[in-house]
């Protein structure tokens, strides 16, 4: 019994520690976007709250939890309270898969540094994705404005179609490693991070992921200059708050998915395997910032042309091909 | 069973930590309705028609053609995981599962249901 | 009661609570919520009979597809709510009937059974286990499920574009 609850204090700490970590890293990647982009275009980003405006995420959660919490009127207001729940949950459900290191040992037991090792650890990841889908579309529905139905619709109808090609570009890995636990593709990854052996895969995979993130260039959900704010125009407040800490609990998310599936997850030379995963997903989520400073919006048509006539029939290709050579080179 | 009591503890964390965020903001926010802000946001017009517009009957396909697409997904994956235990029939037997449905997106394509104007 | 007895019961009761919710919504969007929630109840139900990759392809198939196409439809076609629109007693009737023949059946079949109120041994079919089944013992199911599916592909585009040709260009989103 004793043994069973130091146990299970174990594990909750550990869990609020990943939790704390998790929205820790979201507010400062919002920091890092702000000074990034800033320096892209020249300016200077937010400089005033702190050095170099460290304290920058503090003053927005105060100033977004000090605001007015709107609910407009017409709205159906439960699930106008629940929607920004749901794409901030789904998010950091997501992560619980993604090994953070090798196990621990504190106090004589031995402690994984993953929430959850399943044996069906990344199809867990993408059910929680396609969950996702229901925060946008629920949300923007209950707002009862015009262009929040729009955005949401918008948001439904891209999600869907580029989760099929995110899905699809990882069976090439699951085929490599031979099964579905996020440890296991680690561990598969000793000699060679997958990125060399399926660049295609991670290709189509960091374009889905982008696209499932709604992040330029695939925000037409929340296309500023034609819907407003798209799915969270209605929105004020910490609930606002949350749409946007789900974006970025996201953008960690899918950072990580791509450093475990494709860059070796915790592997790596001399630093302490946490420290490699929190670089990897740290090149991941500054790339995209880069890609979002580099590249304007694709409309809607190049958005379904390149989900549903480039990128679906490539990953289908490449679970073929990746078939076949796999085929051949063994014995 | 002992694998998913994470998750449950995870999935009550994450709750009590949008609950509390939400919470938190209902209660120190300010409280000042009047008709003019709790209207839809319209760029500052008062909304006359009803936002429950008509959409495309294309985002109807596109969850159909979704629907489809994903059933294939879910029996490639099991076939992935085993892949280097099912060898050759195995290959076979998905491939044409795979080209049987390639087809499908190829009919789809041809008849024009994939374009947007 | 075994803690696992303990879990499915609440489980059930989850599942039948939703649905029963479902049914009687007017409001058809909250339908969609409610059925969202049975299903997730259904891949616990799932995982609790030792099969968790049925019930992550439950979440992902019926819960992530499916039901979004359904908010689809409700969305496009625009009846948020039925309020006018209560059904006839004679169409509620045979909805009735087959309800309760359906139940009747199903009493029967869990009286019936021999051994029905035996425990299950727990058992549980890891991904490769249940890979292995289908596709070793299953394979010509498979293709049939492929050619289904293309049918269905097909079905879907004809009824889909006869409906457009009928409302003319609509212009939207």
């Amino acid at each position: 019994m004793l043994t069973w609850i130091a146990g299970f204090i174990v594990l909750v700490v550990k869990l609020v520690a990943i939790l704390f970590f998790l929205l820790m890293a979201a507010a400062y990647l919002v920091w890092v976007e702000r000074k990034f982009l800033a320096r892209l275009q020249l300016r200077y980003g937010p400089n005033r709250a702190g050095k170099f405006g460290l304290l920058q995420p503090l003053a927005d959660v105060v100033k977004m939890l000090t605001k007015e919490d709107v609910v407009p009127d017409g709205a159906d207001r439960v699930i106008f309270r629940l929607a920004p729940a749901v794409v901030a949950g789904t998010a950091f459900l997501m992560f619980a898969v993604v090994p953070l290191g090798r196990d621990l040992t504190l106090f004589g037991r031995s402690v994984p540094l993953v929430v959850t090792d399943l044996n069906v650890g990344l199809l867990f990841a993408f059910a929680m994705s396609s969950l996702g889908v229901y925060g946008i579309a629920l949300g923007g529905w209950a707002s009862n404005s015009k262009y929040a139905l729009l955005g949401s619709i918008r948001g439904a109808a891209q999600m869907i179609s580029y989760e099929l090609s995110l899905g699809l570009s990882i069976v090439p890995i699951v085929m490599l490693a031979g099964s579905f636990s996020m440890v296991d593709i680690v561990n598969a990854q000793k000699g060679l991070p997958f990125i060399f052996v399926q660049p295609l895969a991670f290709v189509i995979f960091v374009i889905s992921a982008m696209a499932e993130t709604k992040r330029i260039p695939f925000d037409l959900p929340e296309a500023e200059n034609e819907l407003n704010a798209g799915y969270h125009t209605e929105y004020s407040g910490m609930r606002f708050g949350l749409f946007f800490l789900g974006e970025y609990v996201t953008m960690m998310v899918f950072g990580g998915l791509v450093a475990v599936l494709f860059l070796g997850g915790w592997r790596g030379p001399w630093l302490p395997p946490f420290v490699w995963l929190v670089i990897k997903i740290l090149l991941v989520a500054v790339f995209m910032i880069w890609v979002r400073g580099t590249l304007p919006r694709v409309r809607w048509d190049q958005l379904m042309t390149i989900g549903w006539k480039a990128l679906l029939p490539l990953a289908l290709l490449n679970v073929i091909v990746t078939g076949a050579l796999g085929l051949i080179m063994s014995p | 069973m002992s694998a998913y009591v994470p998750v449950l503890i995870m999935l009550v964390l994450a709750v009590a930590t949008a609950g509390g965020m939400i919470y938190a903001t209902t209660v120190i926010g300010p409280k000042k309705q009047f008709p003019d802000k709790m209207e839809p946001f319209e760029c500052g017009e008062s909304p006359i028609v009803s936002p429950k517009l008509r959409f495309n009957v294309k985002f109807y396909l596109i969850g159909l053609f979704f629907v489809i697409f994903d059933i294939e997904a879910v029996f490639v994956y099991p076939w992935a995981v085993l892949f280097k235990d099912l060898g050759l029939f195995g290959f076979i037997e998905m491939m044409v599962f795979i080209v049987i449905l390639a087809i499908g997106l190829l009919y789809v394509w041809r008849r024009g249901a994939l374009e947007w104007e | 009661m075994t803690l696992y007895g303990f879990l499915f019961y609440i489980v059930a009761a989850i599942i039948i609570g939703s649905t029963a919710m479902a049914v009687t919504r007017r409001n058809l969007v909250h339908v969609v919520i409610y059925l969202v929630l049975s299903f997730f109840g259904t891949a616990m139900l799932f995982y609790l009979l030792g099969a968790p990759m049925l019930a992550v392809l439950e979440v992902i198939i019926y819960a992530g597809a499916i039901m979004v196409l359904f908010l689809f439809v409700i969305m496009m076609i625009r009846v948020d709510s039925l309020e006018e629109v209560i059904p006839p007693f004679r169409q509620r009737l045979p909805a009735m009937l087959l309800g309760g023949l359906y139940l009747g059946c199903a009493l029967l079949m869990a009286r019936g059974t021999p051994g029905a109120g035996a425990s299950l041994p727990l058992l549980t079919a890891s991904p490769k286990e249940l890979a292995l089944y289908v596709f070793g013992e299953h394979w010509f199911t498979i293709e049939l499920v492929s050619l289904l599916l293309l049918a269905a592909l097909m079905g879907v585009l004809n009824l889909g574009r006869m409906k457009a040709d009928e409302a003319g260009k609509e212009k939207s989103a």
